[in-house]
């Protein structure tokens, strides 16, 4: 039963360096809780500090209602998976797992039983008796796993835990892990700059950026209401298409439709999602939709869908177009693509926040 | 892994061998086989008259009281020196680690006793030792320590032992400096989560990480102790008093150079060479076996 609140939380490296500014947010107890953002923005920072591995220099941190600011990491009861691992070399995978709670005295015969669950859990058995070395790298992680499990903590955190694994393995475990999380229930707090990791882990994403949050909010919420340009490019792949709008310059060549949008006189940025431009067969009516004609410059058939790249009246911004089946295009054709109103998302050029329509 | 090269001409390799091949021979296997022929061999007192007597001088060797009080003391002064500079190089090198204000200037004071030559710190330290001139000796002294290098075999013991060990702590220093700060960081960290204080974390998790340098610094110090010590021996005590501080290396020279028994002193070399062969190779095995992860 934790929940983990953390409450204006910054981070002053010595030296002067920000490295986390004004974080607050709270995840609930058995809350899945993805911190997603570029390299550097702080995400690790922020997750050792809920670890009491780096000290917290502004704001508080509570674990299960209490303030652990000034807690050792051992008596936070947490447990925590390493981006290496961080395996004990000279410890058999049994050791390794048993470690932490012979450190809590607990009795050998209980050690054995949970060793065991963990092992049957994660299909460790065979390998009880080898050392880090003699494993593959997902089942080093899978030991990490263990070693995280066996203590039953009240709160998992992990760095980036499954980065230096193959992108097929890296999907299993994924999968693996969200099981994991919901059979235990444990509350999580997991660090990502994959967005697709993100997106399919998180109860609860956090999107941050320079220390700071940009966003909170379920996945699916964030991918359809981004609350800034950082966040729109940020979640979906391939990212969402950015088109500049400047009250000054006019509207750009081979956009229609788009007259009647709320510009404010510094300008703003006109974003639509790869999937959300459909091809104007010429049918349909226009409506109120939006139409964009695009130079196509190369096509991607992957089977399911179809990806067309090209640029807004031939010289604007490079966009991508995602057609569920397969379109048949020529390359270099000229073609035009229509968007729904609904689908539509503005942007507020100089400050990055949207534009609610 | 292993690497592997693969060379197109067949005597490049041999070629680019040779100069070490050439060294080891000129200085290791030439002058051990010397020894082990001088060895078979006895002098008259003038030099005159040489007489081959197979293992005579080894035989007289092991029937002399004098060269087993060296072997005992040869023991204890490896132990010891070995124990001790381990020990200190070990505490210091935690400390180091801990990457406090000005760790710079102490890793590098830390570093220079391996710059002294061994007979200059013996020079050093009956300096600083010398019971009625040397500071530390007049404070010994003032303090009611009846202290006498010169004449009290225990303590010219203790002055050849600390000069030995502070000699050899800076070697032995940058070894497990550079041992510890291999160990990763998360590995640490991740014992402090799974619940291990300072002092667990560093015998159950830094101590065993060590353990492939340590044993490495065994085998050095053990050599370090056998031969280089010498230097400092030679200068403090020259084996005494009473042969209190004469090691089988310093017997070796005092009986060859001094005593000019030469079949004597070339058994007591072959005899040296031998213990020091067997144990590095017991460490190599043991290293092998156990401490490799
Ligand atoms: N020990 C430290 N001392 C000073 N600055 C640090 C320290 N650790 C991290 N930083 C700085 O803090 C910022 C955030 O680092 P952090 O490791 O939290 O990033 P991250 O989001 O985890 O990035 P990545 O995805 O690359 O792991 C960076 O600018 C980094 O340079
Ligand atoms: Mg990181």
């Amino acid at each position: 039963m934790a929940d983990v609140v953390l409450n204006l939380v910054g981070k002053l490296y010595a030296g002067n360096i920000r490295a986390v500014s004004d974080v607050s947010f709270a995840v609930p107890d058995g809350g899945f809780c993805v911190l997603v953002g570029p390299s550097g923005c702080g995400k690790s920072t922020l997750l050792r500090m809920i670890a009491g591995l780096e000290t917290v220099t502004d704001g508080e941190i509570s674990i299960a209602g209490r303030v652990v600011n000034r807690i050792e990491p051992m008596h936070r009861d947490i447990a925590m998976v390493f981006q290496n691992y961080a395996l004990y070399p000279h410890m058999s995978v049994y050791d390794n797992m048993a470690y932490g709670l012979r450190n809590r005295k607990t009795p050998e015969a209980e050690i054995a039983a949970r060793v065991a669950e963990a092992a049957r859990i994660l299909e460790l058995e065979p390998y009880l008796k080898r050392r880090p070395k003699q494993l593959s790298g997902g089942q080093r992680q899978r030991v990490a796993m263990g070693r995280a499990i066996v203590r039953k903590p009240q709160v998992f955190l992990f760095d980036e835990p499954l980065s230096n694994l193959d992108a097929k393995l890296r999907g299993q475990m994924r999968v693996e892990i969200k099981t994991l999380q919901r059979q235990l229930g444990v509350t999580s707090v997991y660090v990502t700059h994959d967005q697709l990791e993100a997106m399919t882990l998180a109860d609860m994403l956090v999107v941050m950026n320079r220390g700071r949050i940009e966003q909170i909010g379920e996945p699916l919420y964030l991918y359809e209401n981004p609350a800034t340009i950082f966040v729109a490019e940020f979640i979906g792949a391939p990212p969402m298409n950015m088109i500049g709008l400047d009250p000054a310059v006019g509207i750009p060549a081979g956009l229609s439709g788009a007259e009647s949008l709320p510009v404010p006189p510094t300008g703003a940025m006109l974003g639509i999602r790869p999937e959300h431009l459909h091809l104007d067969r010429g049918d349909g009516e226009r409506g109120s939709r939006l139409r964009l004609e695009l130079k196509i410059d190369a096509i991607e058939a992957v089977g399911a869908e179809t990806y067309f790249y090209g640029h807004l009246g031939s010289t604007g911004p490079r966009l991508v177009v995602r057609e569920a089946g397969r379109g048949v295009v020529p390359t270099d054709g000229a073609r035009a693509f229509l968007a729904d109103r609904a689908h539509i998302h503005l942007f507020d050029k100089a400050s990055g926040r949207r534009i609610e329509m | 892994m292993e690497k592997r090269t693969v060379f197109s001409h067949k005597l490049l390799p041999y070629a680019l061998l040779a100069p070490q091949l050439l060294v080891t021979i000129v200085f290791f296997y030439w002058p051990a086989g010397q020894a082990v022929y001088q060895s078979f061999l006895i002098q008259d007192a003038f030099g005159i008259s040489t007489e081959f007597v197979w293992f005579e001088n080894y035989r007289s060797l092991f029937s002399d009281p004098a060269y087993y009080s060296a072997l005992g003391v040869t023991a204890l002064f490896s132990t010891v020196v070995t124990v001790l500079s381990l020990s200190f190089a070990l505490i210091l090198a935690v400390e180091a680690d801990k990457s406090l204000k000005g760790a710079g200037i102490y890793k590098t004071l830390l570093i220079w006793p391996y710059a002294v030559a061994p007979a200059v710190a013996g020079v050093l330290w009956l300096f600083m030792f010398q019971p009625s001139l040397g500071v530390f000796g007049k404070m010994l002294n003032a303090a009611g320590f009846n202290w006498n290098p010169y004449l009290n075999s225990g303590d010219a013991f203790a002055l050849v032992t600390a000069a030995a060990v502070w000699k050899q702590i800076s070697y032995n220093f940058l070894f497990f400096l550079a041992g510890l700060q291999s160990i990763p960081k998360s590995l640490i960290e991740a014992a402090a989560i799974d619940g291990a204080g300072p002092t667990r974390r560093f015998w159950s998790i830094v101590f065993p990480m060590l353990s492939p340098t340590a044993f490495y610094l065994l085998t050095v110090n053990i050599v370090y102790v056998f031969f280089d010590t010498f230097g400092i021996i030679h200068t403090v005590t020259r084996g005494g008093p009473a042969g209190a501080t004469t090691t089988l290396v310093y017997k070796v020279f005092s009986d060859g150079q001094a005593g000019g028994d030469l079949g004597t002193s070339a058994a007591e070399s072959v005899i040296l060479m031998l213990i020091v062969i067997g144990l590095t190779a017991l460490q190599f095995r043991f290293i092998e076996r156990k401490v490799t992860y």
